[in-house]
């Protein structure tokens, strides 16, 4: 019986091969997607321990909460490292410093930073592996005007050492003199993308506005020295505030926190993965379906002369291994060559990933064949069984082979109590009362994933009549052969609806995508234009941030009024007094420190309750009514906010405001900030022009942002558009993403009409000998496929907009308030699908085409 | 030639060879035949299994080519034809009639009827088409699909597909050799009416004496030659011959 499935399986080499690169391309994304993240993991990982060998512990500041990648730690006093120094055991210890937004120009007068990773200042010291900073070329700079340059900046930018160069700093823009190159990391550069410009330390210090301090201070013991022992004597020498780390949990922490990120992005892409194999195995069941339709004269032959179900079953199950192994291997493979496209792809992009090497891990090839030959079985078990039951005499009967299209009693009460629960469970999430955001999404989520499966059982009842309605023009256009690609498509609505489900998943996704996307950008447009009366932002281009001087230079070109805005975390405190306790509840917070006094220039807040008049810069908070709801907050509460220094203040609200969260839900004044502030950089500066025209207050912002490079000054269109263009990557980089569910879909079209041309061989001999000629019988073939295709992708529109527009209406409406539903978008993609479904009759037409009338006719 | 010159002929065959393969494979399916189907007559082509009968009625009808000689239906030497104007043919000028499969399963025994017009894009003779319906007596089962259709009534569609565009000649490959005796007759008596009151013209391939005692001139094929001739045949003189050829 083995043999014989083999045998069966390589009989018809066109349909294993789509049957198998259905399921191939789901495999070949599950491993993408492992390999990708596995390889960011080996590259960090390997980064991480890099640039800690040099030293055994590092000091630091102390944040008092949050982790290090998200806050910035404060600065720890120069003095401290004498006493370090001085401690038993300790070889060598020296301070370090490390500013971002330390931006250098070439001798083409181009800012150079980096998107992908810190654009910042250092210092370079004389123990180089304590430092991983390596000089490569030249000398290292010494005094005020020196500075030096990661290799890798150097070469491939217009710099040449000797020369000099502008170079933006924390304290403005200076002019150093180039002295050499370095690297940092050895003998492998690690630097990734950053731009490092470096400084002698006493220079570092003073530039990076830093005075007396160092940013942490890394610490080398003498060999041989008990370091546990070690740590608890620098830990006896060390004022409050600071902290000692090893090298191990520098590595961990490093690790821990790009873990995260990559784990998230693992994981999506697997969603992706997994809505392509979802998708496949519609189209593996349908191929099965269709085959052992075809077949079985054969089987009920097998059954006469003696086997029994269980082994026409798993004769069957042995074909969908076999298949499901195939797709395995070639999809490891692809897979590959997947992690390398998505380089290709994010390069593309202007973001990029790094090229370590490709890991293929057991976990990554167990997966894959779990998936891969799982989701074949999964899908040919239906077929299997029922090709198990055919009585030995199915193959006599004369109406064998064409699917019945009797409406199914359990289909009809299966389909209504999945719609019904799903739409309860739909509207449910919109309109019960739930506990915050995340339950109200799922109950959506559960009920659309409910609705989907409704709508594909329910689909064969409706896609012969619906194919038929959408089929009705095409008996205009096209005549007969228009009449007969309609009637093709509405003569075995089941098969239909599983080639056209494919599509339906693939469109619902998109034009959900499409429709957030869309309502994402109302939405944001909708608060740019209610809540900023700015004229103009200016943002930074790195990620850094703009130097505080950018503000105080901006607000003296005296074109109106300049309000900068500082984004921080800081730790909330709310007492809940029961009846027996106080509770302590604390809430980390993103609060902006503005300057409130000229905060209603450029901002629109809607005061609900309080008046900015009562505002007290060093006392006073404004929050936003969201927020005053969820911690119940009132006008005139005290709340303590704990800085990440470490500082508390008691501040009273003094307003609450309703506008839309543009500026934030926590707002503090700048003066209050900078006492505590670990950072002196700022995320915006918004100007509202008065006493001058626009024209001539542009080109006077212009010239004062001329000494910081790297700064883009957007008026409120430029700002929208800024703002969108990252949402549209992303958006692109999603529907790149969907695209393979799409071709999936594709190559089930391709499979189904092949198999169904190949039924209808005799059929088309008789079109043919009465007069049918090519050109007709290749517009029928194709055009039935576009029916297909239309039914599918019309009903996976409607989809995704009704789901679309749940979504969008559970979501809080401060990240989505407005509803738009590109129409325009979404008669593309249908008209999209339609071409696609053309597109896919392809093949199969060329081969119908291409039979002989007379064995056609003749054909069994 | 038997035929006097002032009937008109619908279709021959001029020293038609048809070859298989070459050397000592070689089959000579026709070998240089030369035959005439007269307007108007109804002609039975007889012989043993592998004579050359479905390959003379597929290679007059346009379905295959011949390897040497000519034939011409009407005016027209169909050698001279493309794929495409030999399929532009078959629609217009030939009508065909097959042993089972017939029709489109996913039309109406109407929409069967008016395929070679509708394929041609043209409306077709309404009143001829009415009549020839009137005809089959399936002018109450005109809407129904083919699956709802007897095995006879579905081959009086498919006479009255074949007869409906007024083909210059009509070709019937065993066109009663899957059903019973009684529904062959109701086929026969139906294409012989064809011919004797709507002056149609059909050449049918049949192994059954009886059937083709219904033509007026049977054709017996031997090796892929014309080797004799009866006209107006009945069952028991057919049987004779066939018995004296050893078929």
């Amino acid at each position: 019986m083995l043999r014989l499935a083999l045998r069966s399986v390589l009989a018809s080499k066109l349909r294993f091969v789509l049957t198998s690169g259905a399921v191939m391309i789901g495999v070949a994304f599950v491993v993408t997607a492992f390999v990708t993240a596995d390889s960011l993991r080996a590259t960090f990982d390997q980064l991480a321990s890099d640039i800690n060998t040099g030293s055994d512990f590092t000091v630091r500041g102390e944040a008092a909460f949050g982790e290090i990648t998200d806050v910035v730690a404060p600065p720890v006093p120069a003095e401290i490292l004498d006493d370090i120094r001085a401690v038993d055991g300790v070889d060598i210890a020296e301070g370090g410093l490390f500013v971002p937004g330390v931006i250098p120009q070439d001798g083409e007068g181009t800012p150079v930073f980096s998107r992908n990773g810190p654009t910042a200042g250092s210092n370079w010291t004389t123990d180089e592996t304590l430092s991983q900073f390596f000089l490569v070329d030249g000398r290292w700079p010494v005094g005020i005007d020196e500075f030096a340059l990661g290799a890798s900046t150097y070469s491939s930018n217009a710099f040449v050492i000797g020369n000099e160069y502008e170079v933006a700093t924390p304290t403005g823009t200076r002019t150093f003199t180039l002295t050499g190159t370095m690297q940092f990391g050895f003998p492998e550069d690690a630097s990734v993308g950053a731009v490092f410009s470096l400084f002698d330390t006493a220079t570092a210090q003073t530039v990076l506005g830093l005075a007396d301090q160092f940013t942490q201070i890394s610490v080398r013991a003498e060999t041989g020295t008990d370091l546990e022992a070690l740590r608890a004597r620098i830990e006896a020498v060390l004022p409050s505030g600071t902290e000692v780390i090893s090298a191990e949990e520098s590595v961990e922490e490093f690790s821990d926190a790009l873990g995260g990120i990559i784990s998230t992005f693992q994981t999506v892409l697997l969603v992706f993965a997994f809505v392509v194999l979802f998708v496949s195995a519609f189209i593996i069941s349908n191929a099965f379906n269709i085959v052992l339709g075809q077949r079985v004269r054969e089987l009920s032959l097998l059954r006469a002369i003696g086997a029994t179900p269980r082994q026409v079953l798993r004769s069957v199950l042995a074909e969908a291994v076999f298949v499901g192994v195939v797709a395995v291997v070639v999809g490891l493979g692809l897979g590959m060559l997947g992690a390398l496209g998505l380089r290709e792809l994010f390069a593309a992009l202007d973001l990029s990933l790094p090229d370590g090497p490709l890991p293929l891990k057991p976990r990554t090839v167990a997966w894959a064949a779990a998936v891969g030959i799982g989701f074949t079985i999964v899908a040919a078990m239906v077929p299997a069984v029922k090709a198990a039951r055919l009585s030995p005499v199915a193959g006599l009967s004369e109406d064998f082979g064409s699917a019945s299209t009797k409406i199914q009693p359990w289909r009809v009460l299966l389909g209504a109590v999945l719609l019904a629960g799903g739409l309860i469970l739909t509207l449910g999430g919109l309109f019960w009362s739930f506990e915050g955001a995340a339950a109200r999404l799922w109950s959506l989520g559960a009920g659309s994933a409910t609705v989907f499966v409704a709508v594909s059982v329910l689909s064969p009842l409706i896609a012969g009549h619906a194919v038929s309605v959408l089929a009705r023009p095409l008996k205009r256009l096209f005549g007969i052969a228009g009449n007969l690609a309609g009637l093709n498509a509405a003569r075995n609505p089941r098969r239909t609806a599983a080639t056209a489900i494919a599509l339906t998943i693939g469109l619902a996704l998109v034009s959900l995508v499409s429709i957030m996307g869309a309502s994402f950008k109302a939405t944001f447009h909708e608060s740019l234009r209610s809540s900023v009366n700015a004229d103009f932002v200016v943002t930074s281009q790195d990620f850094a941030g703009l130097p505080g001087t950018v503000a105080s230079d901006l607000r003296a070109t005296g074109v109106g009024s300049v309000v900068a805005f500082a984004g921080d975390l800081a730790l909330v405190q709310r007492f809940v007094v029961t009846e027996d306790t106080t509770l302590v509840d604390a809430h980390e917070v993103f609060f902006n420190a503005v300057n409130v006094d000229d905060l209603p220039d450029v901002a629109n807040l809607d005061i609900e309750s309080g008046s900015l008049d009562d505002f007290d810069s060093s006392t006073s908070l404004l929050i936003h009514n969201d927020v005053a709801e969820d911690l119940e907050l009132t006008l005139g509460d005290e709340v303590p906010m704990t800085f990440v220094s470490g500082d508390t203040v008691e501040l009273t609200v003094a307003a609450i405001y309703s506008n839309s969260a543009f500026w934030g839900n926590w707002l503090i004044d700048q003066s209050l900030h900078e006492r505590f502030a670990t950072s002196s950089l700022d995320d915006a500066v918004a100007i509202k022009v008065s006493g001058t025209d626009l024209e001539s207050a542009r080109e006077r912002l212009e010239s004062a942002l001329a000494d910081y490079p790297a700064t883009d000054l957007d008026d409120r269109s430029e700002f929208q558009e800024d703002l969108e263009s990252n949402l549209n990557t992303l958006l692109i980089l999603i529907n790149v993403f969907l695209l393979f569910a799409l071709v999936v879909a594709l190559v089930g079209i391709v499979n189904t009409l092949t198999l169904s041309v190949f039924e209808r061989t005799r059929e088309i001999g008789l079109l043919r000998s009465v007069g049918m000629s090519r050109v007709q019988l290749r517009r029928m073939i194709r055009w039935e496929a576009a029916t297909v295709a239309l039914y599918g992708a019309l009903v996976g529109v409607a989809l995704g907009t009704g789901f679309g527009i749940a979504l969008v209406t559970a979501i809080p409406d401060d990240i989505i308030g407005q509803l738009d539903v590109p129409v325009l978008q979404m008669v593309l993609f249908v008209a999209i699908a339609t071409i696609m479904g053309l597109l896919a009759a392809l093949l199969p037409s060329l081969r119908a085409g291409r039979m002989n009338v007379l064995d056609a006719i003749s054909s069994n | 030639m038997t035929y006097a010159v002032d009937v008109e002929v619908a279709a021959r065959a001029v020293a038609a060879s048809k070859i298989y393969g070459s050397g000592d494979t070689e089959v000579r399916a026709l070998d240089a035949i030369d035959v005439e189907f007269a307007s108007g007559g109804f002609t039975a082509i007889m012989g043993p299994s592998g004579s050359g009968k479905s390959t003379l009625m597929h290679c007059m009808a346009g379905l295959d080519t011949v390897t040497s000689g000519q034939v011409i239906i009407g005016d027209t030497d169909l050698s001279a034809l493309s794929e495409k104007d030999l399929t532009l043919l078959r629609r217009d000028s030939v009508g065909f009639i097959f042993q089972a499969f017939n029709l489109v399963p996913t039309l109406t025994a109407m929409e069967n009827i008016t395929l070679p017009m509708d394929l041609a894009g043209r409306s077709g003779d309404r009143e001829w088409i009415g009549e020839v319906v009137n005809t089959t007596g399936l002018a109450d089962r005109i809407a129904h699909r083919p699956n709802e259709l007897s095995g006879g009534q579905q081959q009086r569609v498919a006479v009255a597909r074949a007869l409906a565009s007024k083909p210059k000649i009509i070709f019937a490959d065993e066109p009663t050799g899957n059903v019973d005796s009684n529904t062959a007759a109701e086929i026969l008596g139906f294409m012989r009416s064809a011919v004797t009151d709507m002056g149609q013209t059909i050449v049918m391939v049949t192994h059954d004496p009886v059937a083709a005692s219904y033509a007026d001139r049977v054709v017996f094929l031997v090796d892929g030659r014309i080797i004799d001739e009866l006209a107006d045949p009945t069952p028991q003189g057919i049987r004779d011959r066939m018995t004296r050829h050893g078929a």
